[in-house]
């Protein structure tokens, strides 16, 4: 394998390993190998369709992986749905499916975890504790420096940087370990990306371990520790990050500079 | 909408502009349904001299209560995104069979109306059931719901005499007071539920989209068949009412009631694509097409024009929450 650098020194948090993904005859992912280490932020790249969703949801469950296995801490861990991923800690930021539309920020934020009154009503009728998420919110997001004025608006109303704020957010709240982003600064300008990305680098202050799928080279190489590179499916470099330019990877990516399999 | 006013600061916690705003953008979502309805109303009231009076209003009240108790489960359903072509013929099981309970089995009203409602919720939930268990699409798993829900009817009420039930229970449906106050009971909780409880709530989002709630850790298939049963069992509670209002059953009543409820659903405004809706909407909803259908017959119209002109707002409504939708 291909050098790892000194986070190889920190122990392990996720591993996982041989992870395939295929639909019908299509191998959307084959047999990929993945390490992320304790505390830092590890890049995934490769051009449109090299698998990069594909692996991260096969990771946390949210399809179900034709084979592989995943390690958390050093032990194998059951990761069959989006509630195992919870579970162990891992939050997820999905590609384009990160909030709901039609609903508020306070109720995409708590969504699938909200919190119910402390009292007969909640624990016999499941009613929401409102002040309670409420006021976790606007510490939050106070916090994150996330400027959201109303957050009883449907998700709808707001601008792509802010709801990948929101959704970047919900990551800091719950994760307790690990944060997964798929292409974060998608369709985001120049400022709101600058925003999204003091964001992942504040999960990281938090303690959490970060594996961010991204287009934007620049962001690679000054936010992130380590890059691995998947192409048609297949993992074809992991490396660090300060081993590497931009135009190694963009190589690496389009297969130019690879001794190995070209498309 | 302006992006600019969402970029101001976060408002600090405890701030008491909250109540006014969402207030107004309550109001904002339906006025056009209350500018609809004040037009519609002014009409008839220019135009026919007996809908003038109050009586007329009591009664079009009372006579959308029993298929408003139903609509307000028709109303969680649709905001979750599902559909339930058979609670129409839920509603004549139910009718049936509670008729059954007590004109032949002489079961108290109490215990009759229990099962009733119990039957109309299992039924509801076994469309659910089926629906998230097959994924065949809710159109047609409720279609088939609709044709064999109301064979069923038939079968249990063929040669059965079902009238003549005792007087505890004929006051559920005393004149129009009594269905009204039950019509504003059912919305009111129905309205509770879905502001305020966890499954409620998560009717929007799965209704919005079902993807990310799955991905929330949202249980949704089991969410939906709760929606469903619960569409089931205020199908069975309308039924119930109107057995109590007419002092019988039969397998018949409660035709095409799911689609005059999903009329009024959506001409309310919520959405028929999930995701957006309240049960108030409903209620004003349902008002508008009484409103229609009492003026109309007091101005001479007959039922087979009222159906047409019914049809028509059904299709401008479902053609404006289209357009609402695209130009968000
Ligand atoms: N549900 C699906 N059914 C069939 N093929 C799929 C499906 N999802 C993804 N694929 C295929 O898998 C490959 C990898 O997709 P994806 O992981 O989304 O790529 P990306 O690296 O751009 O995120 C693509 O060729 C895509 O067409
Ligand atoms: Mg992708």
């Amino acid at each position: 394998m291909t050098p790892q650098g000194d986070s190889v020194q920190r122990p392990l948090v996720l591993e996982a390993q041989g992870i395939s993904k295929h639909y019908g005859g299509i191998v959307a992912l084959d047999d990929v190998d993945l390490t992320l280490h304790e505390g830092e932020v590890l890049a995934v790249v490769g051009d449109n369709g090299a698998g990069k969703s594909t692996l991260i949801k096969a990771l946390t469950g949210a399809i179900p992986k034709t084979a592989g296995v995943v390690k958390f801490d050093g032990v194998e861990t059951q990761i069959d749905t989006p509630t195992d991923a919870k579970a162990a800690g891992i939050e997820t930021v999905y590609q384009d499916l990160a909030l709901v539309n039609e609903i508020s920020i306070t109720k995409n934020v708590f969504l699938g975890r909200e919190i119910l009154r402390d009292d007969w009503l909640g624990r016999w009728f499941g009613v929401l504790d409102f002040k309670k998420m409420d006021g976790e919110i606007r510490d939050l997001f106070s916090k994150l420096d996330v400027r959201i004025a109303d957050i009883y608006r449907e998700a709808q109303a707001f601008s792509g940087g802010q709801r990948q704020a929101v959704a970047l957010s919900k990551t800091v709240m719950f994760g307790k370990r690990v944060a997964i982003l798929d292409e974060p600064t998608a369709a985001l300008g120049v400022r709101e990306s600058k925003m999204a990305m003091d964001l992942v680098r504040s999960l990281k202050d938090h303690g959490l371990s970060v594996i961010m799928i991204t287009h934007n080279m620049q962001h690679v190489l000054n936010y992130c520790d380590r890059v691995m590179v998947l192409r048609l499916g297949k993992l074809v470099a992991v490396c660090d990050v300060k081993d590497v330019d931009g135009d190694a990877l963009v190589g690496l990516i389009t297969g130019a500079t690879d001794a190995g399999a070209t498309a | 909408m302006s992006q600019a006013d969402s970029q101001t600061a976060v408002s600090s916690p405890g701030s008491s502009a909250g109540a006014l705003d969402v207030l107004k953008h309550n109001f904002m979502q339906i006025w056009q349904v209350l500018a609809a309805l004040a037009l519609i109303y002014g009409f008839f009231f220019l135009m026919s001299e007996p809908f003038r009076s109050f009586d007329t209003l009591l009664s079009i009240f009372g006579q959308a209560s029993i298929l408003a108790i139903l609509a307000c489960g028709t109303t969680i359903v649709l905001i979750s995104g599902g559909l339930d072509l058979s609670v129409g013929s839920i509603f004549a099981v139910v009718g049936v069979t509670v008729g059954i309970f007590m004109a032949e089995w002489g079961l108290p009203p109490v215990l009759a109306v229990g099962l009733g409602l119990g039957m109309g919720a299992a039924l509801g939930a076994l469309n659910g059931t089926i629906q998230v268990l097959t994924k065949v699409p809710a159109f047609i798993v409720t279609l088939g719901g609709l044709t064999a829900y109301k064979g069923l009817a038939e079968i249990l009420a063929s040669g059965r005499d079902l009238s003549r039930f005792p007087e505890s229970f004929k006051f559920l449906g005393t004149g129009n007071t009594v269905p009204m106050l039950i019509m504003f009971a059912v919305a009111l909780l129905t309205g509770l539920f879905l502001t305020k409880t966890r499954l409620g709530s998560r009717a929007f989002a799965i209704g919005g989209n079902e993807e990310v709630a799955r991905l929330s850790g949202v249980p949704v298939a089991k969410s939906r068949i709760y929606y469903y049963m619960l569409g089931g069992l205020l199908a069975g509670l309308a039924a119930i009412v109107e057995v109590a209002k007419l002092n019988f059953a039969m397998p018949a009543r409660g035709q095409s009631y799911e689609l005059y409820a999903i009329a009024a659903v959506v001409i309310g405004g919520t959405s028929l694509f999930g995701g957006r809706g309240g049960v108030g909407k409903t209620l004003l909803g349902m008002f508008i097409m009484q409103t229609i259908i009492v003026g109309l017959s007091y101005m001479g119209v007959g039922t087979s024009y009222q159906r047409i002109a019914i049809g028509a707002i059904i299709i401008v409504a479902v053609y404006w929450d289209v357009w609402r939708r695209s130009t968000r």
